[in-house]
């Protein structure tokens, strides 16, 4: 039984209504299990509050009520809990090379010095992007950045990868390809992943578990385990068949909503 | 620069017409009132074939070295959290705003009068006009400042001093580097007036004595050959090192 990473219990936020008046619920009582080397997916309408959902587990924004804890892995030598993030955009810091983007995030997570020059060698070539070390990130394609953003998360050796719908600013092909990718990673990484998107195809084809979130109220109302075999084929019918299965329970849930 | 080629004709070109306009204006003067390039060029020989020239040329350049170094960290430092610290800004932006109002005038004179005939006087009064431009414009270049990726940093715990050096400065450096160019251009204006009121040595006294003996050759002799150095400094040290700095964009072109 594999032991749970993040553990959301009842979790709330609310934002203070712009010009006063009552205050916006964006999580409502939300509550979550990630276990170790899951893949989890967040899936609902844009502004439903899933990034806010991420911003709380990493620790840059504050709860209202409930918890959240996240479990650091019984191996980890200082104790120290490790978020990886990855962000819609890459969130490179352009002046600096590929390598000392990773070294960024190395150096803010106080992994001793000896190890970076093998975490950033090993990450890059786990995205595919090996001998980009010394290369500036604008001469980088959005989805190289958006590598190179996987490998920053990567390098850490999170204890839990956060990942917010990191693809939707790609074309639909590059994004394709780095699903396929991503799956393959994530073979070898190991790592455990709490992933949002907008997209029940996306979310399916990369999911153990799938939680379905709604807007009004900010809820989850549904939880589903895809039970499917990996490596998992993109065109496979039986994800076809469960996607359009969610797709009808999330109309179902807003028509009552709209009642 | 040697890629830039419309460039440096198109300065070629200014630089002759000018010099030709020039030439062609002292003409309809006496050679006392306005000299033409050939004397100004006498005269500059007689200016650097005497040894004491360079010691009056290291006194005014040790003042505006200093004078801009100082403005470059109090500035940067003072913009950097006003732009950081919002109390800090309400408190500091009045500071600003009645030094940048108050006659530079006033603080040459107050320069003499409290610190007398030293290298003090003209590095205060040059700090004191050219800091608060600094601070103006690396305040408005935190007000750009990319919020996702302090976001970024944030998420990966950075800490603060790792925050401001690996992703707020690097982000301010277009904006120090314009700050740098227009402070050495008045640093070194203010430094000359300085000198020219009291001090007693440098450029700026030069100028006065040859005043005193109204001797525009001289004079021009002085103001140009300063002129042109400090151009030199802009171009040679100063954009190949901006240059550098923002390689990482550069490259996009290529």
């Amino acid at each position: 039984m594999a032991s749970t990473v993040v553990h959301v219990d009842k979790l709330t936020k609310k934002f203070p209504a712009p010009g006063g008046g009552e205050e916006f619920v964006v999580l409502d009582a939300v509550s979550l299990d990630v276990k170790e080397g899951e893949f989890a997916s967040l899936v609902g309408p844009s502004g439903c509050g899933k990034s806010t959902l991420l911003n709380v587990i990493a620790g840059i924004e504050v709860e209202n009520e409930g918890s959240v804890t996240v479990y650091p892995a019984a191996e980890s030598a200082d104790g120290a809990i490790h978020v990886g993030y990855v962000f819609q955009s890459a969130r490179l810091l352009n002046w600096l090379t590929v390598e000392d983007n990773i070294r960024f995030a190395l150096e803010a997570q106080g992994v001793p010095r000896e190890q970076w020059r093998d975490r950033v060698t090993k990450y890059l070539e786990m995205v595919g992007l090996g001998g980009q070390e010394p290369n500036y990130p604008l001469n980088l394609s959005g989805g190289m950045q958006q590598r190179v953003a996987i490998a920053r998360a990567l390098a850490i050796e999170p204890d839990v990868l956060l990942m917010d719908e990191p693809f939707s600013h790609l074309d639909e092909i590059t994004a394709r390809k780095m699903r396929i990718d991503l799956m393959e990673i994530l073979e070898r990484a190991k790592t455990t992943i709490l992933f949002v998107t907008h997209d029940l195809r996306e979310a399916v084809y990369l999911s153990d578990d799938v939680y379905m979130m709604s807007t009004k109220p900010a809820r989850i109302f549904r939880h589903v385990n895809v039970d499917l075999p990996r490596p998992r084929q993109p065109e496979d019918p039986r994800l076809f068949d469960m996607e359009k299965e969610l797709v009808r329970e999330f109309f179902s849930v807003l028509e009552q909503q709209a009642e | 620069m040697i890629k830039d080629k419309p460039g440096f004709l198109a300065g070629v070109l200014t630089l002759l017409a000018f010099v030709l306009l020039w030439q062609l204006v002292s003409l309809l003067f006496l050679a006392a009132f306005l000299p033409g390039p050939q004397e100004l060029i006498l005269r500059l020989i007689t200016v650097y074939s005497d040894p004491t020239s360079y010691t009056v040329v290291w006194d005014t350049l040790r003042r505006i070295i200093l004078g801009l170094g100082f403005s470059m960290v109090i500035g940067g430092i003072a913009g950097l959290i006003m732009g950081l610290h919002r109390h800090v800004e309400a408190f500091l932006d009045g500071w600003i705003m009645v030094l940048l109002t108050f006659p530079a005038i006033c603080w040459a004179f107050l320069g003499v009068l409290w610190f007398g005939l030293s290298d003090i006087g003209p590095v205060f009064t040059t700090v004191l006009i050219v800091f608060p431009f600094v601070a103006l414009n690396v305040w408005e270049g935190t007000k750009a400042i990319d919020k996702e990726v302090i976001d970024m940093a944030k998420v990966y715990k950075a800490n603060r001093h790792l925050i401001v050096r690996k992703v707020i400065v690097p982000q301010l450096m277009p904006y120090l580097f314009s700050s740098m160019r227009i402070a050495l251009s008045l640093s070194w204006k203010i430094v000359l007036v300085g000198e020219a009121f009291a001090v007693g040595s440098g450029v700026g006294q030069m100028l006065v004595f040859h005043f005193q003996d109204t001797r525009v050759d001289m004079m021009l002799a002085w103001g140009v050959s300063f002129m042109v150095f400090m151009v030199l400094v802009d171009v040679l040290i100063f954009r190949s090192w901006e240059r550098r700095a923002f390689r990482w964009r550069h490259q996009v072109a290529t």
